[in-house]
């Protein structure tokens, strides 16, 4: 579904660097790393909104390297939501749809569809700044699934939340995925959302990816020996304090 | 804010100077409506030989600004985003040209128009007393008005919004359309506003490059030069009223793009 090749692309004084990544249909693909470490950069790679200098990208077997944004099937879901401010949820939801051209009717009927199964339906002719950070994160994701994307791209969709919301925002992904079945594109820089989400994971570090692997394999790896020590600090603590498991 | 306590000198200075300023403000524009002359304003209105060319100045001055203001906003609002969204080689010169108009005096101005666009100019288009003339002064010193307020509500879209039309199918036009003019449309407006008060307050390069056809700033001077201050007042008001009304419209455009 999406292949990445001998990727180099710059921007600014940056350079990423992926020699090979890879994610099957309806797999749902994490990529960890620090903050800083080009993410984004990558995700705005694989969006087509900067062009690498070298390699291909590849979305649905088809060469997307020149392929401009629109052209390429892809929903991107930005670390802030980017709901459209000047529309209601609804118009939100039907942006893709009508871009399509698709029938007042249908369009309707998708956005509806969409809504109910994020349990926003009640919400639709809201303005975005009137919703609380969980219902935003929902009109986002409605927003992306409504278009039946070949690839969803989720730049760290689950950090601008608080913890509490975070747990439920993580099942509904879990949840939304397993029953629609999508390819997912999702990087952050926490290990809990890697593990709890993916079906593969990939790890970054200095704009290069240096892993790729199952989530169980990529415990075993030196790479995830930080977040273990701060899991474990975590637990030590919580136990110290007579909260731990 | 806090409100103003009394035993705070610095504050009681700050508002004794801020008075003055309001003052100073206030007074000239309470002045030229209690000196206005009704008999005078009946007599430019309606009487020869004032009315046909107190007419003729004010329709010459609304569609020549209104002109200014089109042209002015159909080559700013692109150049705006242009400069709000891209890097190109040599965007530092081209702002830092834009807004030369900003600072230059106004007979200035006219004189550099008239030796660019003049019957013996360097690119000779006759503009000297034409009505295209009046034009071009208009929109030679409101333009980096709005090119700069439509510059800055384009920089104030969020980019990522256009990725996200983008990503969802629509073509950088479509996107544009749909979602960054929208958003930018309450400086677009506002900044077509101050450039049409700009246009309407021109007056010392219209000296020089088209006294004709006469504008109402220009009668305004020869009716104070000719018939004295009674006269001058009396034209004079009604455009300042119609300068307030305008920024009056400015300020609900910008109070509403708060809310």
């Amino acid at each position: 579904m999406l292949r990445i090749e001998s990727l180099t692309a710059r921007l600014g004084g940056f350079t990423l660097r992926v020699d090979e990544l890879e994610a099957a249909r309806g797999e749902y693909l994490v990529v960890l790393g620090p903050s800083g470490v080009g993410k984004t950069v990558l995700i705005n790679v694989v969006a087509g909104f900067i062009a690498p200098e070298e390699g291909r990208v590849l979305i649905d077997g088809r060469d997307a390297t020149r392929l401009p944004p629109e052209e390429r099937g892809v929903a991107l879901v930005p670390q802030d939501y980017g709901l459209f401010p000047h529309m209601s949820v609804y118009d939100n939801i039907a942006y893709g749809l009508r871009m399509r051209g698709l029938p007042r009717a249908e369009v309707d009927r998708r956005v509806r569809e969409t809504a109910g199964l994020l349990g926003i339906s009640h919400l639709l002719r809201r303005r975005p700044s009137t919703l609380s950070g969980g219902e935003r994160q929902r009109a986002a994701l409605a927003r992306a699934i409504a278009v039946e994307p070949r690839l969803i791209l989720l730049d760290e969709p689950l950090s601008a939340l608080d913890p509490r919301l975070r747990a439920s925002a993580l099942e509904l992904l879990r949840g939304l995925h397993s029953r629609l079945g999508f390819t997912a594109l999702h990087v952050t820089h926490s290990l809990l959302e890697a593990l709890l989400l993916a079906d593969r994971i990939g790890y970054m570090e200095g704009g290069r990816l240096v892993y790729t692997g199952t989530p169980g394999d990529f415990l075993s790896t030196g790479y995830a020996a930080p977040y273990l020590e701060e899991a474990r600090r975590l637990s030590q603590a919580l136990s110290r304090l007579g909260a731990g498991p | 804010m806090s409100r103003l306590r009394g035993a705070e000198p610095f504050l009681v200075a700050a508002a004794a100077l801020g008075s003055a300023a309001v003052l100073f403000i206030f007074v000239p524009l309470a002045a030229l409506f209690l000196l206005l002359d009704p008999g005078a304003l009946a007599e430019v209105a309606s009487r020869q030989p004032y009315a046909p060319e107190v007419a003729a100045a004010f329709a010459t001055t609304f569609t020549a600004s209104g002109l200014s203001t089109a042209l002015v906003a159909a080559a700013g609002v692109p150049l705006g985003y242009l400069l709000a969204r891209r890097d190109f080689a040599g965007k530092a010169l081209v702002e830092s040209l834009v807004d030369i108009p900003l600072m230059l005096p106004h007979v200035v101005a006219g004189i550099m128009l008239l030796v660019a666009y003049g019957r013996r100019g360097l690119l000779p288009l006759g503009i000297e007393d034409t009505f295209w003339g009046v034009v071009a002064v208009m929109a030679f010193v409101s333009a980096p008005i709005m090119v700069d307020t439509a510059k800055a509500g384009f920089a104030s879209v969020d980019e990522s919004l256009e990725r996200v039309a983008r990503s969802l199918g629509a073509t950088p036009g479509r996107a544009f359309l749909t979602v960054t003019l929208p958003l930018a449309s309450r400086s677009i407006l506002a900044g077509a506003i101050l450039s049409w008060a700009r246009a309407l307050s021109e007056v010392g390069a219209l000296l020089i490059v088209a006294y004709y056809p006469k504008t109402v700033n220009i009668l305004v001077l020869e009716y104070f030069n000719a018939y004295g201050l009674r006269f001058a007042v009396a034209l004079a008001a009604p455009l300042a009223a119609l300068a307030i009304a305008l920024f009056a419209a400015l300020r609900v455009v910008v109070r509403g793009a708060k809310d």
